[in-house]
């Protein structure tokens, strides 16, 4: 299948993380619907609005780009439209960073000029209860059943390698942390301090930021065609290694560079390959080719261009990054 | 672990009887001073402010919230932004005049659930101290009561 790992249980867990990303839209609607109606004059709970709303865009991005992204190369896309959602990220990060911005300079600016946040009573079946204590249930179902579907879409972005549902799930399993706050808020409301509400819009805030942040340094960093990280972005994949040792070990390979680039939950290698005598047929380099492309079950594709003599810019990709 | 637990739910639903609680303590005040203090302007059925003591259809309600909670009212004349200004530096307790749900002072002040909604889909209610939620909560349930009352009465 076009777009997916060559992995037995790819495709089943392709149709179990569109199934979660619906779930997860029709959560979220459900959580916005709810937190509109109890939100009051609290800005905690409009930050986590503001939150929640912004956490639909990955999930969108992640149906409408595996659908864009497995379309065919053509003239007008020759490399295909596997970017598309590292494009679509790149507007989404933005986005969020901005709101993230915005809403941490109103949270301060509640907190400087000591606006005290009126939170009153609730009609609810006959009777009229705190509308904090409705806050406070609500953003508990905004926080516990997120934390195991951002578990659910973790174990399905591991399986098909997607960085996208992975930061999506990283987002959902945070998302108890900033109901949290929300909730400590709500009950400094309740124990008369009113500067808990805003104090906890300012943690929330920023909580956007960093994700808005980290988003944007991943999808920038895609763009640019860095070396592919593991999915937890803390270090190189070894799959450039991986690939360079095989070729290394072929009995006809002096010396070889090579260059693997994310596309999408695919990676695409490029090797320049400098080979021990003059004597390479052409067989035996498409045939190593495509037995490079089997060292990693993410590899699409793996270009072999046997040169005389390594180009200038390809051999400085050896060198280590300045610290 | 679980004892610990068990004595924090405790400790949260022995302190949250008293919840919300007002940051300026309106309530307590009231409940020592009997005071409850009233902005009113005028606007024509809903408020009359030009009588000596203020008349229409929110002073009547305004006093009756007021023997409910034990207190009488201190009545203060002015405009409405005299009146929000006052109710947000805690000089007032709460502010009417035909105020609707929709106000534009809702950002500033308190807004009040709605005792009563007109024909053309206004809500009216009573501005209070932002923020006093405790206060606030009591008023909310006496003038839901009321729309609740008025409701039936009229069904």
């Amino acid at each position: 299948m076009r777009g997916v790992p060559r992995k037995p249980e790819a495709e089943a867990e392709l149709r179990k993380a569109k199934r979660l990303a619906w779930v997860s839209m029709a959560y979220i609607l459900s959580t916005i619907a709810m937190l509109f109606m109890v939100m009051a004059g609290s800005q905690a709970l409009k930050t986590e609005l503001s939150g929640e709303l912004l956490s639909l865009v990955p999930p969108t991005l992640f149906l409408i780009g595996d659908r864009i992204s497995r379309r065919e190369p053509d003239t007008r896309y020759p490399f295909g439209y596997e970017r598309a959602v590292s494009a679509g990220y790149v507007g989404a990060a933005v986005a969020l960073l901005m709101v993230g911005v915005y809403l941490l300079g109103e949270g301060a600016m509640k907190l400087v000029t000591k606006e005290h946040p009126t939170i009153g009573g609730f009609p609810l079946f006959g009777h009229v209860i705190w509308t904090g204590w409705l806050g406070i249930a609500v953003l508990l179902w905004s926080g516990i059943p997120a934390h195991f579907l951002g578990r659910a879409k973790r174990a399905a972005a591991e399986t098909l390698y997607d960085k996208t549902l992975a930061a999506d799930a990283d987002i959902n399993a945070a998302d108890w942390q900033s109901a949290g706050a929300a909730i400590i808020g709500m009950i400094g409301i309740g124990f008369g301090l009113w500067w808990a509400d805003s104090a906890a819009a300012v943690l929330i805030s920023l909580e956007i930021i960093r994700s808005g942040w980290t988003e944007l340094s991943t999808a920038l960093g895609d763009i640019m065609d860095r070396r592919p990280l593991t999915l937890d972005s803390k270090e190189n994949d070894p799959v450039t290694d991986h690939v360079t040792e095989f070729l290394r070990r072929q009995p006809w390979v002096d010396d070889v560079v090579v260059r693997v680039r994310e596309r999408g939950r695919e990676f695409t290698a490029e090797a320049h390959v400098v080979p021990k005598n003059d004597e390479v047929s052409v067989e035996q380099v498409s045939r190593t080719g495509e037995l490079a492309c089997k060292v990693d079950p993410r590899l699409a594709d793996v270009t072999i261009a046997p040169v005389k003599e390594l180009p200038e810019d390809v051999a400085r990709s050896r060198q280590p990054v300045d610290a | 672990m679980l004892r610990c637990w068990c004595v924090s739910a405790i400790c949260l639903f022995v302190a949250a009887c008293g919840m919300p609680r007002d940051p300026e303590k309106t309530s307590e005040r009231i409940a020592s001073t009997h005071e409850l203090r009233v902005g009113v302007t005028d606007n024509g059925e809903w408020a009359d402010a030009q009588s000596t003591e203020p008349r229409g259809i929110e002073p009547d309600l305004v006093r009756q919230f007021a023997a409910q909670i034990g207190a009488h009212v201190l009545w203060t004349r002015g405009s409405e932004i005299s009146l929000v200004h006052a109710l947000k530096e805690n000089e007032l307790d709460v502010a009417i005049g035909g105020f609707d749900k929709k106000t534009a002072w809702k950002s500033v002040a308190g807004v009040s659930q709605p005792f009563a909604e007109t024909t053309d889909n206004k809500k009216h209610v009573f501005l209070a101290a932002p923020g006093e939620n405790r206060f606030i909560l009591t008023l909310d349930t006496f003038l839901t009561d009321h729309m609740r009352a008025s409701k039936a009465a009229q069904a």
